[in-house]
């Protein structure tokens, strides 16, 4: 069955990418604009993964996460973060807030979707 | 658009980074005007993130450079670490500037980046960065600690087949090690991995059966499970972790290799990596990771240890086997085989994939605009200019035939006529755009401007979402640009002279677009010291523009700056240059079916006023008639119409007619003969005038057999049906379908004129 990944990023091109590399992969995708929007996109959509950038308007990723583990419905929805900085610190409040993992940008589509697979079940 | 797909993105990415740089833009002045909003900093920041983010994965290695400079300074200003002060919101605006270059550069729209002015702003950004005091070269490191390593995204990739089933395990991961490792020597013998998942591990969404599946496909794998930390059920706090494991694994895979699968968990767990060949006990190895308990390890020591089948393992949490790794189409429930094993520890199988999404619902990100090929706009405002034509004629036909307008038909018909009305107003309002898109461009100019000549100077626009269509928009850049430079350059004064006038050191320019009775109308104003008439006229005479003795009105003299050869510049600065002066301006202008004029205080400043209509599809027109010829003159050219007496009629030597029009002299053409419908020199009996007014600014007298009334026609180009034809600007279908032509004043006043003694207009006008 074609699982759904919900992308969430306020850049167009960096959705488009997304949606380039996973639909080649064979996923479905949806999209949102931003943590408010994700949240919305989530309840709507109830995706198997969530790929979800950190600097956003309104709500960045750190937020959307906590809202989403928040919710036991998507508790255990694998959550891969997208981030340019491949710091710690970005790393280990992504953790706390309940990633899953995450994707170093820029990225490449076969480890995107590598990423993807890995935790996905 | 293209067909590759990635170009299709990277077009995107362009089309979004002229978005972010306005917004940019917008927050940095917003910034400038005062504003410490912290929501305003985080968005500056944002857009150049963003522009970073894409322009990596596009490799434009420039642009990311430049960005991230700019980024990291953004990253203080945001956590408050380095104040957003004046100084430092007018160099971020520079370096907005320089950005915007660099996109430009990156597309291959623009010239190449000034490397000098970009490596001086880098140098500023460092500067406010690190503190003013630490060398750049000290700042290095640090910026290495950010990581950031910018990778070419691999463009083939993108070509490869829905290709995941097929992929080589983790392919690249050892390539992209940063050093040779060393450990990927010793892996021949295979991997021992001792893995105790932390209760957090679960809390994150990880499972341990992916991360066995994960190992799998680096080669074979034997996995024990030590279930005895597992509480009997009724103990069993189902979010507790209670499981080691012990994988060995077979084949050639590096420790790097094995330990990227476990890499979002590293921190979540108990993990040893050892060469299999090694005999060290497991005890050992897990009291070596294990930073709690040890009670865990001589747990393991007395495990009852059961060996797993991995490929019933995996099937048993919803996954393919080993042999045919298939996982992103692998059915979610498969069906378990007997349980050979504990239940895994795993929490539940995650019920968002049990309650799977309905895939019909459309995405939630449903985008509130399409974009639609312009061609096809204009194909439609084209079958709608038939369609009015149509109308009109089908109107004329009903009249004709004797039907009263209060008959069915001609009920009907005035519904039609309302209905195409509307039809052609709502299709021009596709093709009208906000002006937002040739203001958003200005403040930079006049950034700029006000840098060359070293005047102080604030921007103020309104009226940015005034809509006019998209050609009137696209043509209206230039001479706004010009107007703008222009009133920096010679409206404002310096920053002493104003305060010696008891003025602010920075002038203001504004710059506004407002709707006025069917037109759009565009003020460029300024608080400068107004225009110099004795000065102006002074050169207007030394160029031969008027007679010395001429009388002017303040009015006429401000308008001398538009015409040809008029440049008040005594010096050729940077900006006006030479060439282009505001009699190009008004041409451009004029072309657009537009007026400009000027008013002026001395020592209050200048404003331009540009009127123009709203599109070029449609022109007001006054329908005439010469010589059996049914002719349209433009509305906007005409300033009013009279019967002439034979007696206001005089021969300027004895040959060229001109009209005596509220005591001045103004030129007589005759449109029939000028248009060579007749040949006989001009028969004023019954005939009717039009005064109209030229894109100079010159009067003349228009002479026409009869006026028919005024209408609203749709144009169609000559040039592009036919040919050029002087004197005519377009052509248009008339409501009886006949073809009319619509009259270009300039050309015909001009072709009038050259055949007159070369004296102006303007003597004679006075």
């Amino acid at each position: 069955m074609t699982k759904t990944v919900l992308t969430v990023d306020d850049s167009r091109t960096m959705r488009d990418m997304l949606m380039l590399a996973l639909k080649d992969a064979g996923y479905r995708v949806v999209q949102a604009e931003d943590g408010v929007h994700g949240l919305e996109v989530l309840q709507a959509e109830s995706p198997d993964i969530v790929i979800t950038d950190i600097n956003m308007p309104r709500m960045d990723g750190f937020g959307f996460i906590e809202g989403m583990r928040a919710d036991p419905a998507f508790s255990a929805v694998p959550v891969l973060v997208l981030t340019t900085e491949s710091d710690a610190a970005k790393k280990q409040r992504a953790r706390e807030a309940g990633a899953t993992g995450w994707i170093v940008k820029p990225f490449d589509p076969v480890r995107l979707v590598d990423a993807v697979r890995r935790v996905a079940a | 658009m293209s067909d590759d797909p990635f170009e299709a993105i990277k077009a995107t990415f362009f089309q979004e980074c002229e978005e972010l740089l306005a917004d940019l833009e917008g927050n940095l002045l917003t910034l400038e005007s005062g504003s410490t909003d912290i929501e305003v900093i985080n968005a500056v920041f944002r857009a150049v993130h963003s522009v970073k983010g894409g322009a990596g994965a596009f490799g434009l290695e420039n642009l990311v450079r430049f960005a991230h400079v700019f980024e990291t300074l953004m990253d203080e200003l945001r956590s408050g670490r380095k104040p957003c002060d004046d100084p430092t919101v007018k160099t971020l605006l520079r370096a907005s500037d320089v950005l915007a270059d660099h996109v430009a550069a990156a597309r291959g729209a623009g010239a190449a980046v000034d490397p000098v002015r970009s490596a001086g702003l880098v140098a500023e950004l460092e500067a406010l960065t690190y503190g003013g005091a630490a060398p750049v070269a000290a700042a290095e490191p640090e910026e290495d600690d950010f990581g950031f390593t910018p990778v070419a995204m691999d463009l083939g990739a993108f070509d490869a087949p829905a290709g995941l089933p097929d992929l080589p395990p983790l392919p690249d991961l050892a390539a992209l090690a940063p050093l040779p490792d060393l450990s990927a020597l010793a892996a021949a013998g295979g991997w021992k991995v001792v893995f105790r998942p932390h209760p957090r591990l679960y809390a994150s969404a990880n499972e341990t059966g992916l991360l066995l599946r994960e190992l799998a496909r680096l080669g074979p794998t034997r996995v024990q499970m030590d279930d005895s930390g597992l509480p009997l059920l009724d103990a069993l706090e189902p979010t507790d972790s209670h499981l080691i494991w012990t994988i060995e694994l077979d084949g050639d895979a590096s420790e790097t290799e094995v330990r990227e699968v476990f890499d979002f968990v590293e921190m979540d767990c108990d993990l040893s990596v050892t060469p299999l060949g090694d005999a060290a006990p497991v005890e050992a190895a897990l009291a070596a990771v294990a930073d709690e308990d040890d009670s865990d390890a001589s747990a393991l020591a007395r495990a009852a240890s059961s060996e797993l089948d991995i490929a019933a393992l995996l099937a048993s949490v919803g996954a393919a086997s080993t042999e045919a790794p298939a996982p992103v189409a692998a059915p979610v429930i498969a069906p378990a085989p007997e349980p050979v094993a504990p239940p895994p520890p795993v929490k539940p199988a995650p019920a968002p994939t049990a309650a799977a999404p309905v895939q019909t619902a459309p995405p939630a990100a449903a985008p509130v605009t399409i974009r639609v090929d312009l061609e096809r706009v204009d194909r439609l405002i084209n079958a709608v200019g038939e369609l009015v034509i149509q109308q009109a004629m089908l109107a004329q036909r009903v009249t004709e035939s004797g039907l009263a307008r209060s008959s069915d038909i001609g009920l009907g018909l005035e519904d039609l006529e309302l209905l195409t009305r509307e039809i052609q107003d709502s299709v021009m309002a596709i093709r009208a755009q906000p002006v937002k898109s040739v203001f958003q461009r200005m403040p930079r100019l006049v950034r700029e401007a006000a840098e060359a000549t070293g005047k102080k100077v604030k921007l103020v626009t309104s009226g940015e979402d005034t809509e006019v269509d998209k050609t009137v928009i696209e043509r209206l850049s230039d001479p706004i640009t010009h107007m703008l430079r222009n009133a920096i350059d010679h409206g404002l004064e310096g920053p002493e002279e104003r305060l010696a006038a008891g003025k602010p050191a920075e002038g203001t320019v504004r710059l506004a677009a407002l709707h006025r009775s069917g037109r759009i109308v565009i003020e460029i104003s300024d608080d400068g010291k107004g225009i110099n008439r004795p000065r102006v006229k002074g050169i207007a005479v030394e160029r031969g523009l008027i007679a010395e003795d001429a009388i002017l009105s303040d009015d006429e003299i401000d308008n001398l700056i538009f015409l040809p050869g008029f440049s008040t510049a005594t010096e050729v600065s940077d900006l006006s240059g030479r060439g282009v002066g505001m009699d190009v301006v008004r041409r451009s202008i004029q072309s657009l079916g537009g007026r400009i004029s000027i008013s002026s205080v001395p020592g209050k400043g200048s404003t331009f006023t540009l009127s123009l209509p709203l599109t070029l599809a449609v022109l007001d027109g006054m329908v005439v008639g010469a010589a059996d010829q049914t002719l349209v003159a433009p509305l906007a050219a005409i300033v009013e119409s009279l019967t002439p007496n034979e007696a206001d009629i005089h021969y300027v030597g004895g040959v060229d007619p001109v009209l005596r029009f509220r005591e001045a002299f103004v030129p007589l053409v005759d449109v029939a003969q000028v248009m060579g419908f007749r040949d006989d020199p001009t028969v004023l009996k019954g005939g009717v005038v039009m005064i109209v007014e030229t894109e100079s600014g010159q009067r003349a007298a228009l002479l026409v057999d009869a006026i028919h009334g005024q209408r609203q026609v749709v144009i169609k180009s000559l040039e592009s049906n036919y040919r050029h034809v002087e004197g005519v600007a377009a052509a248009t279908i008339l409501g009886d379908g006949r073809v009319a032509l619509i009259l270009d004043i300039d050309a015909l006043v001009t072709a009038k004129r050259s055949r007159t003694p070369s004296r102006s207009d303007l003597q004679m006008a006075s």
